[in-house]
Formats: C-alpha cells, sequence, structure tokens
C-alpha cells in the first residue's frame, strides 16, 4: 500500500446495516488518486451510472485524497460523487475542512453510502463502528443548527455533513454542507435525503504516514508562502466577488436571464461598495493559508459572499438591492440548496412571465420580494416552488412553449455566471462538460481572459486550451488542492508530482498526471456514456446561438461555430 | 491614453482610473509602477505578474511590452484568474 492511504474504502449498507472495509488496489489508487477520480472509479465499478440517483441501491460516495491530513495548505478537501437528480449524469461536488481529516481519520480513503436507513436518521462514524442514530429532533433543520445539535450531542470532535430542509423536499439541486461550505451544485443532497440520512458526523484520528515528511514539511513551508504572494490576491484581498465589476466591464454578465451580458445596477453588489456600508470579516478552510472567504453583515446576521452567489442571485435575475441579494444568499445556505441552480431556474421562470407563459405576475426580474418569495417556494415545494426545484430544464418541459431554448442550462445544470457569447472557449467549456455547464471543471474562461484568443471570435486552436484547463481541473480535484492556489505554480504539473511524490513514494512524473487527468475525464464520459449519453447534450441552449448578445453586437456565436468546436473538441480526445 | 483599473490593481493604485501618456504597453507599465509603486510588486520592468493581464480597449488581451498603444486606446488592468 502506498504512503498517504489507508488502503481501503469503507461501504456502508443502510438497508442492511453492514458496513465492510473493501479494499482498493495500488494501481486503482495510481490511476485515479482520490477525490472526483476516485470517485468516479468507485462509481462505475459499483455500477452507478444505470440507477435511478434517488433510488436506494444508488451510491453516494465521499472522497477523500493522499494529500488530505498533511501540512499542504488547501489540502483538507473532501468531494462528493454519485449520480446527478437533476442532470441524471455524473456529479462531483467538493467541499473542504474538518469533515475531510476527521473522515479520513476514520481509517478509510472513502466512504461509499448504499440503502436507505429504516427511519430518519444520523450516520455517525467513527474509529470503533458504523452506527444510526435517530434524526427526528433534526427534521426540517438548517444545516448549521443541524451541525451545531449534532456536536452538542455527541461531542464537539466530531464533524458533520448535513443537509438543509430543501434536501428532504427533494429539491433536485440541494446541497451537503459542512461548516458553512457547501457541495453545492448537482443535487447530492437530494441522494443523501433519499436515503433517509440528514447527516454524517465522524470522528477519528488515525493518520497515515507521508513517503518523505521532511521533503514534504519543506515543500509545505514553501507553497505556504508562496500562498501569500500576488498570485492569490485577489482571492484574500476582495475576493471571487470581485469578478462582478470585471465581467460586466468586459460584457460578460449575465443578466436577466442571459439577456444581457451588462447590469446597470452591477457597482451595488460589488465588493468595493458592499464594503463600504457594512463590516467584514474572512475565513478559511481549515489547512488553507489563503482565506479567500469573505462575511458580510447584514442586518443582524452575516454571510459569505462569492461571485457565483451575486450574478446568480442579482444580475441574472435583475436585482440589484444589496441586502436583497445577500439575504437571497443567505436564505439558499440555511435552506441547502446550490445559488446558481436557484438564482438561474428563478430567472429563467421570470423570463418565462415576461413572455406571457407562465402565470406568476408576481415574479418579475428585478423584484426583491419575488427572489426571496421564490426561494421560500422552492425550499418547501409550495406552489410554484414544486415546480422551479425540479430545475430550468424540467420546468422548461413542463411549461413548454420551446421554453426549453432560454433555460440557462447544459445536461440539465444552470450555467454559471459566464455569458458564453462574450467568452466563446468557456462556452466549448459549458457544452462538454461531463456534469454539465460548470465553472470547476473547465477553467477555460482563463484562455478567454488571456492573449491566447480573441474571446468572441474563438477558432479550433481554442480546443486544446480547454482541454488542457479540464484535465487541470480534474487532476485538481483528485489530488485534492484548491483550485485558488492554481497560480502559484509556475510548473503544475511537475510540482503537483513532486508533491505526489513526497506522499506516496510514487516514482510519478508530470507525463502521468497528464495521463491521469486524461483517464479522469474519460472515466466520467464512460459514466455519462452508461447513464445514457448522446452527442446531442453537447451544446448550450438556442438563446446563444446566432444571434448576437443584445449589449454586445461582436458577441455572437454561431450553430456552426460551436459545432465545430465541440466536434474538435471530441477528435483531440480521441472519442 | 486611457488606463482602467479593475478588482486587485484598482484596489492597489487606489483609483478606478488614470490618463497617462505611453507609445508602448512596456513603457505603459514602467510609468504606472512608477506613478503607484503600490503596484510595483505585480509589474516586473515593462511586465505585468501573471496574476495581472491587460486587456486592450477590452477586445484583445495583450502582453507583449512592444504592443504599440495609440492616443486613443483604452487599456483596462485586471486579475488574471477572472473566474470565481
Amino acid at each position: 500500500m502506498p504512503y498517504g492511504y489507508h488502503g481501503s474504502y469503507l461501504r456502508i449498507d443502510l438497508t442492511s446495516g453492514a458496513a465492510e472495509h473493501v479494499p482498493l488496489a495500488d494501481e486503482v489508487l495510481r490511476q485515479y488518486i482520490g477525490g472526483s477520480g476516485l470517485g468516479v472509479k468507485l462509481l462505475l465499478d459499483e455500477g452507478a451510472a444505470l440507477l435511478d440517483p434517488l433510488a436506494p441501491a444508488a451510491p453516494l460516495v465521499f472522497v477523500f485524497s493522499p494529500l488530505v491530513g498533511s501540512p499542504l495548505t488547501t489540502s483538507a478537501k473532501f468531494a462528493v460523487v454519485s449520480k446527478s437528480p437533476l442532470s441524471e449524469r455524473i456529479n462531483d461536488s467538493l467541499a473542504s475542512s474538518g469533515f475531510a481529516i476527521a473522515g479520513k481519520g476514520c481509517g478509510c480513503d472513502a466512504m461509499m453510502i448504499v440503502g436507505r436507513a429504516p427511519e430518519f436518521s444520523v450516520l455517525i462514524i467513527d474509529e470503533k463502528e458504523v452506527r444510526l442514530e435517530s434524526a427526528a429532533e433534526y427534521r426540517g433543520a438548517t444545516c448549521s443548527a443541524t451541525e451545531a445539535g449534532l456536536k452538542a450531542r455527541l461531542g464537539g470532535h466530531y464533524r458533520v455533513a448535513s443537509i438543509g430542509p430543501a434536501a428532504e423536499k427533494n429539491v433536485r439541486y440541494s446541497t451537503i454542507s459542512h461548516d458553512g461550505r457547501h457541495a453545492g451544485r448537482g443535487g447530492s443532497g437530494a441522494v443523501l435525503a433519499a436515503k433517509n440520512i440528514k447527516a454524517i458526523a465522524v470522528s477519528g484520528t488515525q493518520r497515515t504516514e507521508w513517503a518523505h515528511p521532511a521533503k514534504l514539511t519543506a515543500l509545505s513551508k514553501s507553497l505556504s508562502k508562496k500562498s501569500f504572494g500576488p498570485a492569490t490576491a485577489k482571492y484574500r484581498e476582495l475576493g471571487t466577488a470581485t469578478n462582478l465589476l470585471t465581467f460586466n466591464r468586459f460584457g460578460a454578465l449575465p443578466t436577466r436571464n442571459f439577456q444581457s451580458g451588462t447590469f446597470e445596477e452591477a457597482v451595488n453588489l460589488s465588493p468595493e461598495q458592499l464594503g463600504t456600508v457594512r463590516s467584514k470579516t474572512r475565513k478559511s478552510c481549515m489547512a488553507c493559508t489563503i482565506g479567500c472567504e469573505h462575511i458580510y453583515s447584514n442586518g443582524d446576521s452575516s454571510v459569505r459572499v462569492e461571485y457565483e452567489s451575486l450574478f446568480a442571485l442579482g444580475s441574472l435575475c435583475g436585482v440589484g438591492d444589496a441586502d436583497a441579494v445577500l439575504r437571497a444568499s443567505q436564505r439558499c445556505d440555511e435552506l441547502g440548496i446550490d445559488t446558481i441552480s436557484t438564482g438561474g431556474t428563478i430567472a429563467f421562470a421570470m423570463e418565462c412571465v415576461e413572455r406571457g407563459w407562465l402565470d406568476e405576475p408576481w415574479l418579475t426580474f428585478g423584484s426583491s420580494d419575488a427572489l426571496l418569495r421564490a426561494i421560500e417556494l422552492i425550499g418547501t415545494r409550495e406552489g410554484l416552488g414544486n415546480l422551479l426545484a425540479e430545475g430550468s430544464r424540467r420546468a422548461a418541459l413542463a411549461i413548454g412553449h420551446n421554453s426549453i431554448a432560454i433555460a440557462p442550462q447544459v445536461k440539465g445544470l444552470e450555467i454559471p455566471g459566464y455569458e458564453p457569447r462574450a467568452l466563446q472557449t468557456m462556452a466549448l467549456g459549458f457544452a462538454v462538460g461531463a456534469r454539465g455547464a460548470d465553472h470547476n471543471r473547465s477553467g477555460a474562461y482563463e484562455v478567454d481572459f488571456s492573449d491566447k484568443v480573441d474571446r468572441r471570435h474563438v477558432t479550433l486552436d481554442a480546443v486544446r486550451h480547454a482541454i488542457e484547463t479540464e484535465d487541470k481541473a480534474a487532476l485538481m480535484d483528485s489530488l485534492i488542492i484548491c483550485k485558488f492556489l492554481r497560480g502559484v505554480f509556475e510548473d503544475f504539473h511537475a510540482e503537483t508530482a513532486e508533491m505526489l511524490h513526497f506522499v506516496t513514494g510514487w516514482d510519478v512524473t508530470a507525463d502521468e498526471l497528464r495521463e491521469t487527468a486524461r483517464r479522469i475525464v474519460a472515466a466520467k464520459r464512460q459514466f455519462n456514456l452508461l447513464a445514457g449519453w448522446t452527442p446531442t447534450e453537447d451544446t448550450l441552449p438556442e438563446r446563444f446561438l446566432n444571434a448576437p448578445l443584445s449589449s454586445d453586437p461582436e458577441a455572437v456565436l454561431s450553430r456552426q461555430r460551436l459545432e465545430d468546436l465541440v466536434t474538435e473538441y471530441h477528435r483531440q480526445r480521441g472519442w | 491614453m486611457h488606463v482602467e483599473f479593475l478588482s486587485v490593481p484598482r484596489r492597489l493604485a487606489g483609483t478606478s482610473q488614470v490618463e497617462i501618456q505611453a507609445e508602448s504597453l512596456g513603457q505603459l507599465l514602467t510609468t504606472l509602477a512608477a506613478q503607484f509603486p503600490s503596484l510595483g510588486n505585480f509589474i516586473n520592468e515593462d511586465r505585468l505578474h501573471p496574476s495581472f493581464v491587460a486587456s486592450l480597449n477590452g477586445d484583445q488581451f495583450v502582453s507583449d511590452p512592444g504592443t504599440v498603444l495609440g492616443e486613443d486606446d483604452h487599456v483596462l488592468i485586471l486579475s488574471a484568474d477572472a473566474g470565481g
């Protein structure tokens, strides 16, 4: 068994109550590393692609990595991998902090959960046993309340990942949350809820050894030092929210359900403005030296502010009232729903109302009250919320009028805050993404913000760049290290190969990691193929094709150009 | 020409925009480093640190110090990692 691993995963069958350690072969660990990569491999072996994601037999796996528990900055992360109830395709969401360390400390490299608990339960895992306890008292509770309650009940050394009230109502984009962070996209919360599990509490102190501890410590110190430097200044100084004004300036800020790329009230939502009227604190995940979390006061409470939440609940819904947008973000966290899918689905519904396709006259762009009301309805599935809780793709199919053309999604997953017509390498990244439109699985926007392409007139040359960012993301999500660290590496593959060598002892090279990344991306595709993927899914909604962006006549993405890009992507992938 | 700062560059410069006389990108950056010492860590002689990028008129991104600039050009300086 290599260093850095326990060499097994814990497979828990909630129906039978059985829990067993299943050995992981060395070659599997080397080929898939951990996190997303290992998670996809385990799901493939389990036959998960063919299952209803909400069926008891469908596996949900929490995956750690060889770096978890090491002194490497940002390494306290875990992946939650399952088939998505939103997209019916692969879903790998990542979150951070103590759950990763305590979970791996239970003596396993991953925890796979199958079956369904006989009653609404908390799954408790420590070094001695796996058991279920009643979660009746937490029914309907927020993630933070559940976490606090369980720590008081079980002991402060337990780390808790839980679902909010929305997952209990089977909202298809509900989250699993831990310590204020969220495995946010794709609806893993609904998968856990379908297993009758409110929360998982873990406590463990088993440590793995490192192959070269002295060298690893020296590397960790060097990496931490770099993480204080200019490459992470954006995250440290302003947080991701600073994207808002930048994207607005470049006409790439999705506004009113992608009808425009600029928002006239963007400045209201910018961190530069928020910081003038609110107190702000910064917070870090465990074992992180960057400190990207910017938490603003909002009335009597406080809320973590991220670009994706500001865009989705702000400009995308036409809402420029900062108080309302922060409140909306806070309610999404409390209910346990993905802010991007929430905002995307509400904005879609607002446009349907505008077009007369949906008879909900209160639901208008720019209305703070409507935004907040819609979020509450989604969280409880009451009234219109029952439709919106299904996500924009299913809602469009129910509404009709060919509204699927304006549903802001790819493979059912709502599009994050990057206007595809203004950022066309990213348009390709969205179209081919295994889990749907996503900025964490494709960093192609970085290519658009560089001199490598003309972002509004990309050519086939952009494809190799898009592939590079997708492969790099797959590697970072499997190692696992935070993407906010990506700028500190001068030679990413060589440096991460050295990192992995110091931890595991493998004589791994940069080229091997490049091959590993391609293998992981291919495994995700294999999962999707088994789940029913067809080439027609690798595209964008009609809205984005042929017609120029209203705010920028030069931002036109023809259907032919996107098709050519996708075809070239498949060719270069060898698919 | 007109220079506009966004994100971290704006925070460091302490202003959102400034007028600068320069004939090339390299000359512009050298002038900015002198005029805004807080930007110094992000400008290596006549080039931007990799964590910053420059856009010419919001259309194309430029990095070659020899890039010729015109009097009416509008140069945007922003953080490179524009994503979230």
